[in-house]
């Protein structure tokens, strides 16, 4: 046994197995198995199925603050850039584009330029992050408001209706992109230069700097990953809801924070990885859906949800003593 | 402060020292006269007493949530809940004081939620050494829950003598406000006041030298719950009744109040009259605004557009130079 423990291979899975992303994971198989005992149909595959293309839109977000926490920063304006692109993207569509990729990559871009402002102001100018998200997000509610005002609007574009609809192999085409995101994301974050630069520019900002890490650039390229996967996140819950309006992205914000930290990332930055986000986010989800389960007053369903992730906090979240 | 000769008397060093601590936020001071004097222009009854009292008991609920976000973040820490914790003060105090519990009554409930929030939150983030941001964003579900349980929709009631004191014709907002920053300077003046800083500053020497951070830090989470739900009782009071989601803009306009006065993320940088003004700024800015007839949407915008140039051109002017 203990031979098995000291070998490479051993040693290897141990340190899988003592990771904070599998103990995210860990969590979510036992309350997924302890609810479908607890209540029938939980454990259904259509329900799990739906749980994780819920889930899809959580991690899109929380892949873009991932990025930007582990960097040192945070995002709060994410909110505000999903409900951006959930709204812009019907105004934008004519019809003029029979495959609607056109308005999709307008979006798309107009999200990931808010990001690369974003980058500019904490970069440049050298606001706090959380000042400048924020007021970034002030700024777009109201400006969301003027354009849009308080009416929903409908999407007719067939990308964004298969997107959110369509079932190729029975697995909705939204988780098929959430997987395709993860594969890229882990890929660039664990195997290549610009991933090695965030994790130190997160870990010492300083050190990074006199290393030669090119602080202004990575820092604007992780505000603008963030405003992508927001701005991807907007497309995904257009297509399943049908309309935008304001408002639609606002429970993508705690919820992308509180996945991220579940996941093991340190809120200080420098640590961590996507590969416990993904988990986080399907917990995330199966929280909110244990709490509709319950069936009480909005009151106690928010202080259940609160309770809830302050719970999984204690279990996973807690930082290192830093003495 | 190694320039003051020894030889002057104990007294003579406190002012040089506030001066000093003035520099950092005199170019703050001037924006806040100016918008002072543009709101005097556009506004000309600021200078009889009603509208005095009027200014003043616009501006006293947002120094209240600045100087209980400054509070945290002078020891490090932050919080996103301040703005359910202001609901739920509102909500405590319009179902309690026109109750049996009495104004005496219901204010010690509100004050005691306030003490109890806050404690609570800062036992999890000091002594189960979770991230700040965190736990408030967790804490303010709870909270705004809790205050939807007590206050589902808009109701309840303050006593109308209660309202006309705190939001009537009277000066009473600018003489509570001058009572709280006097007992902020003799809270400064005790052990835990005097640790406030130097656990904000770098904790693992205040540790090392004895200084009670984790105490520190605790208490600036339990004043900051107190001076939040205090803040909900005078909205209560100003609006005669309670609603559970009122407070939802102090939490952004409490930190923006904090950085616009200079108080620093990372601990220990920033003085209280530095947020004071931050907020008396802020206040300003959203009533000229209002004068000069933004709608409600534009003063998001103009905000948002605001807050980020006053951070950004003192932090731009440094890098130059």
């Amino acid at each position: 046994m203990t031979a098995w423990k000291d070998s490479a291979g051993g040693r290897r899975v141990m340190a899988v197995l003592s990771s904070r992303p599998f103990l995210t994971v860990a969590i979510v198989a036992a309350v997924w198995i302890a609810a479908s005992f607890a209540s029938r149909g939980f454990g259904a595959y259509g329900h799990l199925r739906y749980l994780v293309e819920l889930g899809a839109v959580i991690g899109l977000v929380a892949a873009g603050q991932t990025f930007v926490v582990i960097a040192g920063g945070i995002d709060l304006s994410v909110a505000a850039i999903v409900t951006v692109s959930a709204i812009s993207l019907p105004l934008l569509s004519w019809g003029a584009d029979p495959t609607g990729l056109a308005p999709v990559l307008a979006v798309l871009a107009l999200t990931t330029i808010i990001g690369l402002v974003n980058g500019l102001g904490v970069a440049l100018l050298r606001v706090h992050p959380m000042i400048m998200t924020l007021a970034m997000a002030t700024f777009l509610q109201g400006l969301l408001i003027i354009i849009a005002g308080g009416s929903a609007v409908t999407a007719e574009n067939p990308l964004v209706h298969w997107l959110g609809n369509a079932r190729p192999a029975g697995i909705p085409a939204g988780v098929l992109l959430w997987v395709a995101v993860s594969v890229i994301v882990l890929t660039v974050m664990h195997a290549t230069p610009f991933g090695a630069r965030i994790f130190a520019m997160g870990a010492n900002p300083l050190a990074a700097a006199l290393s030669g890490v090119p602080v202004t650039p990575t820092t604007l390229a992780v505000y603008g990953i963030s405003g992508f996967t927001s701005g991807l996140a907007g497309v995904l819950v257009l297509g399943m809801n049908g309309q935008g309006y304001v408002g639609i992205g606002d429970p993508y914000l705690l919820a992308s924070i509180a996945a991220v930290v579940l996941g093991g990332t340190s809120i200080l930055g420098g640590l961590g990885t996507y590969a416990g986000t993904i988990p986080g986010a399907i917990l995330l989800v199966t929280i909110t859906a244990l709490i509709t389960v319950v069936n009480a007053s909005p009151g106690w369903r928010s202080i259940l949800f609160g309770s809830l992730i302050l719970g999984l906090l204690l279990l996973s979240g807690r930082e290192q003593a830093r003495r | 402060m190694s320039t003051v000769s020894s030889a002057r008397p104990a007294g003579a060093l406190y002012w040089p020292v506030q001066a000093r601590r003035n520099i950092g936020v005199r170019s703050l001071f001037v924006v806040v006269l100016a918008f002072l004097i543009a709101y005097g222009v556009l506004f000309p009854g600021l200078f009889t007493a009603s509208g005095f009292a009027k200014f003043t008991q616009s501006w006293f609920p947002l120094a209240l949530v600045a100087m209980a976000q400054a509070i945290l973040m002078l020891t490090g820490g932050i919080s996103l809940a301040i703005g359910a914790t202001v609901s739920l003060g509102a909500v405590i105090a319009a179902t309690t004081m026109a109750g049996p519990l009495g104004v005496a009554g219901g204010a010690a409930a509100v004050a005691l939620t306030g003490l109890g929030i806050g404690a609570a939150t800062g036992f999890i983030v000091v002594r189960l050494r979770l991230p700040a941001i965190v736990v408030t964003l967790a804490g303010s579900f709870i909270i705004g829950g809790a205050a939807l349980l007590i206050l589902p929709r808009p109701g309840g009631a303050i006593p109308e003598w209660l309202s006309d004191l705190l939001a009537g014709d009277t000066p009473a907002a600018f003489v509570l406000l001058v009572a709280i920053v006097l007992l902020w300077k003799l809270y400064l003046a005790t052990p835990l006041g005097l640790s406030l800083y130097a656990a904000g500053e770098n904790p693992v020497g205040a540790y090392r030298s004895g200084v009670p951070v984790d105490g520190a830090r605790v208490a600036a989470y339990a004043i900051s719950g107190l001076l939040s739900t205090g803040a909900g009782l005078f909205v209560a009071a100003q609006t005669g009744s309670g609603d559970p989601v009122i407070g939802a803009a102090f939490t952004l306009n409490s930190i923006a109040a904090a950085v616009l006065g200079g108080i620093g993320f990372l601990g220990g940088q920033g003085t209280m009259r530095g947020a004071l003004a931050g907020s008396l700024l802020l206040s300003l800015m959203i009533s000229v605004m209002f004068f000069l007839g933004f709608t409600p949407v534009a003063q998001y915008v103009a905000q948002g557009l605001i807050i980020i140039g006053a951070v950004a051109i003192p932090q731009f002017r440094k890098v130059q130079q």
